[in-house]
């Protein structure tokens, strides 16, 4: 059922996010006619046809919003932000596939889902019955780590900074010597459409945020705290967050901190210039996120680290399991909702055999589905391929848990050269830059989540919108950023927390912190 | 040419196209109007959500947005209408003294290449310029000042997206004025010339009564657009930091509309603005009427 052949074509209507820098489909091919297109045609009788695309980013939010004010969604489309699956919803749009899944899931699929414990269900759910199909990425996404320029470390003899006071001398060792040239940036930070932390409604992949600083000062801005008494806090509403405001406004004072943050069109900017020696991100930002920097200096040892409290504890906030969402329109006929789920089980399937040199967004109503420790398990099984102790032969297990599994491990020997126990960037080759890209964020970037053990693992008691915040959020979220960002720059002094805090509760805040409370009684 | 009772048929023909448009853009979705005094639901469409009368309104009012926002908008409209009036037509009274065709057509090309951009190109060669490390920042430290984020100061982000519109528009602004120009009558200079007027005399006498029709023009066309600050231009080059005098009308709209999906309060938001707009055309129309006996119709 899984993979069923229709034996009459089935017209699939899509709305679809399309990269506009994207130059991998081949001449001739359009985003309604391509290698994936083709695929779903031949093995499965699926005719896609695309009603409309749209820009990744805003254009595609913008997009999708009128699609549902208008009522008038395609057959299926992936939204990338939950308030609009639930708004959806609410509004009685969406296809009600809490059957049809059960029946028609992949075991893949299955196993993937079952690897979160419930939670994607939970996600993908509307008031108990399954409304779309959860994406699932990596825990690490939400794992913000402290990446650091290695070969300036050992250019200047200094240790790999640990604690927040590690980094701050650091940062001022990197500015001091001109380590990126004249306009050295000692720590690169958000920029004007990117985040200082991760919050409960966009809970990971934050480059350029101040996450692990935050963590190390044992403070979760943009979070429900669970204060183990039945009460929730709102994690930017507190006393460790205001003192770890305070150091990052001291640290911007003495020009630490990229001068631009906040406004810069692009975190990636300084980074990629190699003008930066440190940010935070997950896992994939070095090797992905500043994949230009490598390009421009091949020297460029990014390696990373978690950041340590004084106490030496790793804090870390830990993200929802997706934030993507498939969703399927109530008009759309039970076959196009069977074809959508194929299609689904089908990604999960082939994705790693597929001719990825044409990008696999292409692949229509691509969300992906990955095992919430999928990179973990990579990570300590590339390593054995490496050593020797195991063969790329040996994961060649179809329809495995972690599908990208065998494909990588065929490709890890070409990428990285020995000596495998301390991986540096002269041990990876760059010459399929994409596999590089890969090999580099799994082995380089996820080698702390992998290898060391968590203190402290903090989640958010809710990653939704509750009712009164649909009306209310938007003004008190206006009023955080602004305060969290004038403080930072030293525009507002930090005696401008209070009066935050102080507006925050009276505007509405205190009636959703009871609204979020009254989810810890579930 | 033929006639249809007395009337010319192929002006309706081209009339035509405009209708159809008016028609599909401006009048229809005038329906979309209702949502404003509902709590819209997608799901049951216009005819059936629920009516929740001027709840939508009373709500605006009493976030701590609104007046603000009203205020920006208005400073950052009147702003661009009366400095993109001004600075093309002395442009352009300045390009009709040059003598050099040639170097007049360079100078006129390369002042109206901007309008071409839009506003996401120009927002990124703006943030470059003012950026800490910018070109503004450079002049600034050569008179031995420290430098400045600006797009972060709330205090001169109205006059940047001010001047920003008025650096990108006023070469394409400039070109109806230097029409009217051409048809000035050259005899007029002539005859000013003769009886002694110099330059500056040719244009206060000549120059300016000539395009002053054109000036009241377009200063009644703009006014309908007092409440249209320019959403792009503002939303490409905002940040937190500057929202206390940058958020206007249309971006703040696209945050509550779009972003936050409260399609009621939006078109609240839109419709308030368009009533303002309506007044303050209605008014500026009599005002034309008054003082410059200008009408449209």
């Amino acid at each position: 059922m899984a993979f069923y052949k229709f034996p009459k074509p089935v017209d699939v209507h899509i709305g679809m996010v399309v990269d506009p820098t994207d130059k991998t489909l081949p001449k001739g091919d359009s985003v309604g006619n391509n290698q994936y297109t083709r695929y779903l045609k031949d093995k499965y009788n699926i005719n896609i046809i695309v009603d409309w695309t749209a820009a990744t980013g805003n254009d595609f939010k913008q997009k999708v919003s009128l699609s549902i004010a208008s009522g008038n969604l395609p057959d299926g489309m992936v939204v990338d932000d939950r308030s609009f699956m639930t708004k959806a919803a609410s509004s009685g749009l969406l296809y009600d596939i809490t059957d049809l899944f059960q029946q028609y899931q992949s075991q893949q699929v299955k196993d993937i889902m079952a690897s979160t414990q419930g939670r994607a269900m939970e996600n993908a759910s509307y008031k108990g019955r399954m409304v779309s199909l959860p994406n699932i990425t990596v825990d690490t996404d939400g794992v913000h780590v402290m990446w650091v320029r290695k070969d300036w470390l050992d250019k200047l003899n200094l240790p790999v900074p640990k604690t927040l006071s590690d980094i701050e001398k650091t940062a001022k060792a990197f500015i001091d010597n001109k380590m990126g040239g004249a306009n050295t940036i000692g720590i690169a930070g958000p920029s004007k459409n990117t985040f200082p932390y991760a919050t409960f409604l966009v809970s990971s992949n934050n480059m350029g945020g101040f996450d692990p600083v935050f963590g190390a000062m044992d403070a979760y801005p943009g979070y429900w705290l669970d204060n183990g008494d039945g009460t929730v806090t709102y994690g930017t509403t507190t006393e460790n967050t205001k003192k770890t405001l305070a150091l990052l406004a001291d640290w911007y004072k003495k020009g630490l901190i990229d001068p631009e943050v906040g406004t810069r069109d692009n975190v990636g900017d300084p980074i990629n210039a190699n003008q930066a020696g440190i940010f935070f991100g997950p896992w994939w930002n070095g090797g992905y996120g500043n994949g230009d920097s490598f390009k421009n200096d091949k020297t460029a040892n990014w390696q990373a680290y978690p950041v340590y409290d004084d106490q030496g504890k790793w804090n870390v906030h830990m993200k929802t399991t997706g934030s993507t969402y498939t969703v399927i329109s109530k008009k759309a006929k039970e076959d196009v909702v069977k074809a959508i789920l194929i299609m689904n089980n089908a990604l999960v399937r082939d994705e790693a055999t597929f001719d990825l040199s044409v990008a696999v967004g292409w692949y229509p109503l691509r969300n992906v589905m990955a095992a919430a420790n999928e990179t973990e398990y990579e990570y300590t099984e590339l390593l054995k391929v490496l050593n020797g102790q195991t063969k790329p032969e040996d994961y060649n297990k179809p329809n495995s848990l972690y599908k990208l599994m065998y494909a990588d491990a065929k490709k890890v020997q070409n990428v990285i050269k020995p000596p495998y126990d301390n991986l540096n960037v002269s041990n990876f080759d760059m010459t399929n830059f994409g596999d590089f890209q890969r090999m580099y964020s799994l082995m380089i970037g996820d080698r702390p989540y992998s290898t060391i053990p968590i203190d402290k693992k903090v989640y958010s008691v809710t990653y939704n919108q509750t009712p009164t915040m649909e009306t209310k959020w938007a003004n008190l979220k206006k009023l955080e950023d602004e305060t969290v960002l004038k403080i930072i720059l030293g525009q507002s002094s930090i005696d401008a927390f209070d009066q935050f805090v102080k507006d925050w509760k009276s505007q509405g805040g205190d009636e959703i912190t009871k609204e979020v409370a009254e989810l810890l009684k579930k | 040419m033929k006639r249809l009772g007395g009337v010319q048929k192929h002006y309706y023909l081209m009339l035509l196209p405009g209708m159809v448009w008016l028609v599909m853009f401006s009048i229809v979705p005038m329906f979309g109007i209702i949502m404003a005094f509902q709590n819209y639901n997608p799901g049951q469409g216009l005819l059936r959500s629920e009516w929740v009368g001027l709840e939508n309104f009373k709500y605006m009012f009493q976030l701590n947005d609104s007046i603000p926002v009203l205020i920006n908008t208005f400073i950052i409209a009147v702003g661009k209408i009366v400095f993109n009036l001004l600075v093309p037509l002395i442009f352009a009274i300045l390009l009709n003294e040059l003598r050099s065709m040639r170097y007049k057509k360079w100078v006129q090309t390369v002042v109206y290449l901007p309008h071409f951009l839009s506003w996401v190109i120009m927002a990124t060669i703006v943030i470059g310029i003012f950026g800490y490390y910018g070109v503004a920042n450079t002049v600034v430290k050569a008179f031995g000042g420290h430098p400045q984020l600006f797009m972060a100061d709330a205090g001169i982000f109205r006059q940047i997206v001010i001047g920003t519109d008025v650096w990108k528009e006023f070469g394409y602004n400039a070109i109806i004025f230097l029409a009217a120009l051409t048809g000035v009558n050259l005899n007029l200079y002539e005859a000013a010339a003769i009886d002694g007027a110099n330059r500056w005399r040719l244009i206060w006498h000549v120059t300016l009564p000539a395009l002053s029709t054109t000036v009241v023009l377009l200063g009644v066309l703009s006014l309908g657009n007092v409440l249209n600050a320019g959403f792009d231009q503002v939303y490409n080059l905002y940040n937190p930091l500057v929202y206390s005098t940058g958020d206007i009308l249309d971006t703040w709209v696209y945050r509550l509309g779009l972003q936050n999906l409260q399609f009621s309060l939006a078109t609240a938001a839109g419709l308030f603005k368009s009533v303002i707009s309506f007044v303050l055309i209605y008014v500026s129309y009599r005002l034309a009427y008054r003082f410059a006996d200008y009408t449209v119709f």
